[in-house]
Formats: C-alpha cells, structure tokens, sequence
C-alpha cells in the first residue's frame, strides 16, 4: 500500500519534471544551439550539431552591431530597471505601511485603486497623449515612471501582506522612544521588511528588464533602445540571421536568469511570509 | 509630588465604552498595580497613560503637568511590553540606545548611560547580541534596560511577566521590586495574576468592567475587601462566597470567609460539614467542604492535619474576620 502510493508518488514526480523539461529547458537549448551555428546552418531551425563552432565570432557581431547598440540598451535598460524598482520599493513600502497601520476612511478607496491597478489593462493611446502632454514622451525618467506605475499595485500588496506580520508594539514602543512617524517607518519598519524587499527588487527588476511592449510603445527612438528590442536587429522583412539573433536573445536571457536562480528561495520565503498571518 | 494623576478617564472604541470613569492618584515613587480580570480594560487603561490612546473624556497629570493631550514621547513616560517589543534587527545595545540617539545625544554620553543601564540589569555581556539570540529574562531585562535609559517619571509595565515560565516569574518578581527601590520611580504594573499583585504593589488598583473596585495596599484589600468582586478576586485560593438564605441568616446578603479563617473541630462547631476532598500541598492543605447550610466551602488548615476524606467535622469561622456585603455587593462594616 505504502510502496505503491510511494512510487505512484515517483512516476507523478517524474512526469512533472519531463513536462517542465520540455516547457523551459528544450527552448533554452535550441536557443543556445542556433547562437553558435553559422548563418546557414542556423537559418535551417534545427536541432542538428553545429558543423562549425561560431560562438565567439557570433558574440563579437552581435555586440558591435549597429555601433555598439546591444551596450547602449544594456545601460538604457539598467537605468530603467534601477530607478523604477528603486522608487517602486520605497513609494509601496510606504503605501502599504499606511494601508495596513492607519485605518481610515479612505483605505477601502484606496485598496480599490490598488485592485484596479492590478485588474484594469493600461491604454496605450491615452498614456502617451498624457505623456506628449507633461513633456515625457521617449524619455527615460517617463519611462521610469511609467514602469513605478504599473508595477505599484503588486508591490503594494506584497507590503501590506507583509507589513501585518510585524507586530504593531514596535511601532508603539519606537514612538513612545520619541521616534516620528517618518523615523518609525525608515528605522524600525523598513529594516523588517528585507525578505518582501528582496523578493520585490527581483521580481519587478526581472520584469522590468525583460519588458518588451512598454518600451516599445512609450520609448521609440534609436537612442533609446532598451535590451529586448536589440532583437529587431537581426530581423527584417526579407532576412533574418537567425544565429545572430539567438545569440542576441541568449546575451539579454542569461543576466535576469542568473538573477533569478541566486534569488529563487528568497522570492519565494517573501512572498509566502506575508501569506501566513495576512 | 504626585507621581501621576487621572480625573474623570473615560475611553470608548465606537459605541463600547471600554473605561467608565476612573479617578486615581499614585504618589511619586509608589508601585502601582493594576489588577483585573481579563478584558477589564487595564491595557487600555496604562495605554491612555502613555499616549497610545487618547482619552475620550478626563484628564492625566504626570508630575503635576497636565499631558492628556502630550506626545508619548513628551509624557516622561516609558513602557514595557507584554511582547517586549524588542527591534528585531537591532544589537541589545541599540535598542537600549535607540531613543537617546533619536533625541540627538551625544555618542560618547549615549554609551555611558547604556553601559550603566546594562550594568544595573547584568545585560553588559549581551550587549552585541540581537534580541533573537537572548532567552525570554533576558529579552525582558533588554526592555527595561530600554525604559530606564529614559529616565522617565513614570514606568508603565503591561503584564511583563506573563511569558516567562513559573520559576523565571519568580526570580523577576523580585528583581522589578529590587529596581523598583534602587530607582524609586513610580511605576505602574498592569497584571492580571493578583499574586504578582499582592507580592509587588505598594498600591492596588482592582479593576472590573473598566471601573475601579478598590484602592489599597494588598493588605487592607485582603483584610477589608470592598466589594463581592474584590473578596473574590483578591487571595488565593479564593474567599468562600455564600449568598441566598444561608448568607441572610448571618445578615448579609453575600457572606464571605477566607479558607485560612475556617477552624475544624471533630465535634461542636458553627457548621458540620463533610470532608469531599483534601488538597495536600506540604506546609498546609486545603480541605473542601460539604457544609450543611452554606453548601460547598474551603479552608486551609497545617500541613499536618490528620484529616481524612468522608468525615465528618464541625467549621467555626473566626468571627473577627468574617465579611457581609449588601445586595449591591458592597461591604457592611
Ligand atoms: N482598539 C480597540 N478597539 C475596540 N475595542 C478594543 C480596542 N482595544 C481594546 N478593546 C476592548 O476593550 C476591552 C478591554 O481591553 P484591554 O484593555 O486590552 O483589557 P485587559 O488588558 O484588561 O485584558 C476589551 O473588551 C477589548 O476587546
Ligand atoms: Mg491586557
């Protein structure tokens, strides 16, 4: 009876991991495998062993393509992604801080907002006439701002989960020890959210920077290319070389991937810490 | 000087009313307690006096100043927590310090009065630890060590005892009574065990429904209860309470007795009673009684007693020690 459930468990656990093989791993590897085939051999999609090993020359190419472009995006989108998480996690620490410490009348209103952040689709049009409109239009601090707006709801709500598990007596005590609002909150509060901050940095900053739409649509310019769009470079209508632009789409993949590995197990301790007492 | 003083406090959350008019002096340097059932209001009650709460109605002097409406930081106020409220993330020795460097002292005078604090608590080796790495006494000393560094006019504590198990209890019974007379603030304890109370306080407060049943030392409220609730509430094990017709044929409403003012005799006696159970506890014993009349009843008598279940035995109260208390549950005297 038990063996039995035990290996049923083993054939369950097995398929699983045969399922995600091919879902995340086999793109990964015909990825990998296009990047170092020459242009012929590659243009043919195949899973087949390079003939001739051109990874190194493939690199060189892709970097230096279009005068350096593929850097340029990488210091675009690196801005990008460190200013908007960096705004993102101070604005919704604090939201979430005042949601869950302050009850009033306006959090059910508030709380709606956030939901409706999180539901509602943003509007292309409408958002870059108000951009055109204050002047932010194809720039990067509106890009920047853009990004703090549409990630705002969820870090929001990670911090509110959070911020409930923190006992309310510190804040108590830290004000009884003369501490003002804004001290309580950036010297007792903010330090115990580490493990939702972690887990929010690399979230949102994986997001960020892998976006391809947003700064599709709000930051068109040459001079404005983030990483994701450098994979325009090697596509037209007519030719595509295609191991150029695997190799392209490996160099922007593995960063955030790496990220993600190192930071796996904190993600996932920040978001379910909130869970157990929110 | 008063130590602290509250005129006419009452507090509501919405349509509850929580505290319902409390009126209380407490003498500078005197140890306050406050005692009462759970949900009494006691919290709410040392809450109000440090500033965690405002007051719906009334007012709060500390040291002759009027600070109904001062920030808790601005009362000369410091509290200690049932939950200690220890910063998690910082050493023992930035808790302590925490609120002497928000106030902008000096380093080198912050230092001092932490060393002095730990020294005064025996936390000078644990200084560099996180609360995290300290037992329950000790987290508990670090939170005092956080109050004393304030130098405030009055400690609250709100049931700091009562995560610690029975032997540490014990041991930091004695430890607060000791600061209590090195320092010689006032403080205020909240509790709701009346043996912490009867061991610590200079001054109980018993409290109920969020009033105030009684004022006085342990002694008078254990000799002179005011009320049924305090009779019943003050001394362990508890006053043997006896009400209906038995109580009116001594004249009383409610009639009370202690179990240690109960004598036993084999014979004669007010009452005869039979022997239900008997509670050896070494030095004394507690015998539970089935009295004729009265019905059931306690009395402690000596360790010794060779008293067995099913006897059968005549009860004689002291009658200098007896209590009556009229229907609205106020003393006779
Ligand atoms: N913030 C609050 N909102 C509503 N009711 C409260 C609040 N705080 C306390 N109470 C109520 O006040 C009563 C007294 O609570 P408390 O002072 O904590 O009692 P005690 O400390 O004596 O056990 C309780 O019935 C509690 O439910
Ligand atoms: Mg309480």
């Amino acid at each position: 009876m038990n063996r039995k459930t035990a290996r049923r468990a083993r054939i369950k656990g097995g398929l699983t991991l045969a399922l995600f093989f091919f879902v995340f791993v086999v793109p990964f590897v015909f990825i990998a495998l296009q990047a170092v085939k020459n242009r012929q051999e590659s243009s043919l999609l195949n899973f087949a062993w390079p003939s001739e090993w051109v990874f190194w020359q493939n690199f060189i190419t892709v970097i230096s393509a279009r005068d350096y472009m593929l850097l340029l995006a990488y210091f675009n989108s690196i801005v990008i992604t460190v200013g908007s998480v960096t705004l993102l996690v101070i604005f919704s620490a604090m939201v979430g801080y005042v949601l869950q410490r302050r009850k009033s009348r306006l959090n059910g209103f508030v709380m709606a907002l956030v939901l409706a952040g999180l539901m509602i689709p943003p509007a292309v049009v409408p958002t870059i006439w108000v951009l055109q409109g204050i002047g932010l239009f194809k720039t990067i601090h509106g890009m920047i701002l853009i990004q703090v707006a549409y990630g705002l709801s969820f870090s929001i709500l990670l911090y509110r989960a959070f911020i409930a598990t923190i006992p309310r007596d510190l804040d108590e005590a830290a004000r009884i020890d003369g501490a003002k609002p804004w001290q309580i909150f950036f010297r007792v509060v903010l330090p115990l959210l580490k493990p939702v901050t972690v887990t929010n940095i690399v979230v949102q900053s994986i997001g960020i920077f892998n976006d391809f739409t947003n700064p599709l649509y709000y930051l068109p310019g040459r001079r404005n290319v983030t990483v994701q769009l450098t994979v325009f470079n090697f596509q037209s209508q007519f030719s595509t070389q295609y191991n150029l632009m695997f190799m392209n789409i490996l160099l922007v993949t593995i960063p955030p991937l790496i990220v993600f590995i190192f930071f796996n197990r904190q993600i996932v301790a920040g978001m379910t810490a909130g869970a157990i007492k929110g | 000087m008063t130590g602290l003083k509250l005129a006419g406090v009452t507090k509501s959350f919405g349509a509850v009313d929580v505290i319902k008019g409390i009126d209380l002096k407490v003498e500078h340097g005197e140890f306050c307690v406050f005692v009462g059932p759970s949900g009494c209001g006691k919290s709410t009650l040392l809450r109000i006096i440090a500033g965690l709460e405002d007051v719906t109605d009334g007012t709060i002097e500390i040291g002759g100043r009027d600070v109904t409406w001062a920030e808790p930081s601005e009362r000369g106020i410091a509290m200690v927590f049932q939950s200690y409220a220890l910063y998690p993330h910082m050493t023992v020795r930035d808790n302590i310090g925490f609120g002497l460097s928000l106030a902008r002292m000096p380093k080198a005078q912050i230092a001092a009065k932490v060393g002095a604090a730990a020294e005064l608590l025996q936390l000078t080796p644990l200084l560099d630890r996180k609360p995290r790495a300290l037992s329950g006494g000790q987290r508990q000393r670090v939170a005092i060590g956080r109050a004393i560094v304030r130098d405030p006019a009055v400690f609250l504590f709100d049931e700091p005892l009562s995560n610690l198990d029975a032997a540490l209890r014990a041991q930091m019974r004695l430890e607060l009574t000791d600061l209590h007379r090195k320092i010689g603030a006032t403080m205020v304890y909240v509790t709701h065990d009346q043996v912490e109370a009867m061991t610590m306080a200079d001054k109980i407060v018993v409290m109920n429904a969020g009033r105030i049943e009684q004022v006085g030392t342990p002694m008078e409220l254990y000799d002179r209860p005011a009320t049924v609730f305090v009779a019943g509430f003050i001394g362990s094990p508890r006053m043997n309470l006896i009400d209906g017709p038995a109580a009116a044929a001594m004249g009383a409403a409610t009639y009370g007795i202690r179990p240690e003012h109960l004598s036993l005799s084999d014979d004669g006696g007010r009452w005869r009673a039979r022997v239900r159970h008997i509670e050896r506890l070494g030095a004394d014993c507690i015998v539970y009684l089935d009295v004729d009349g009265p019905g059931a009843m306690m009395a402690r008598v000596g360790g010794a007693d060779p008293i067995t279940i099913g006897q059968e035995v005549g009860v004689t109260p002291d009658p200098a020690r007896e209590c009556r208390f009229d229907a609205q549950g106020q003393a006779v005297r």
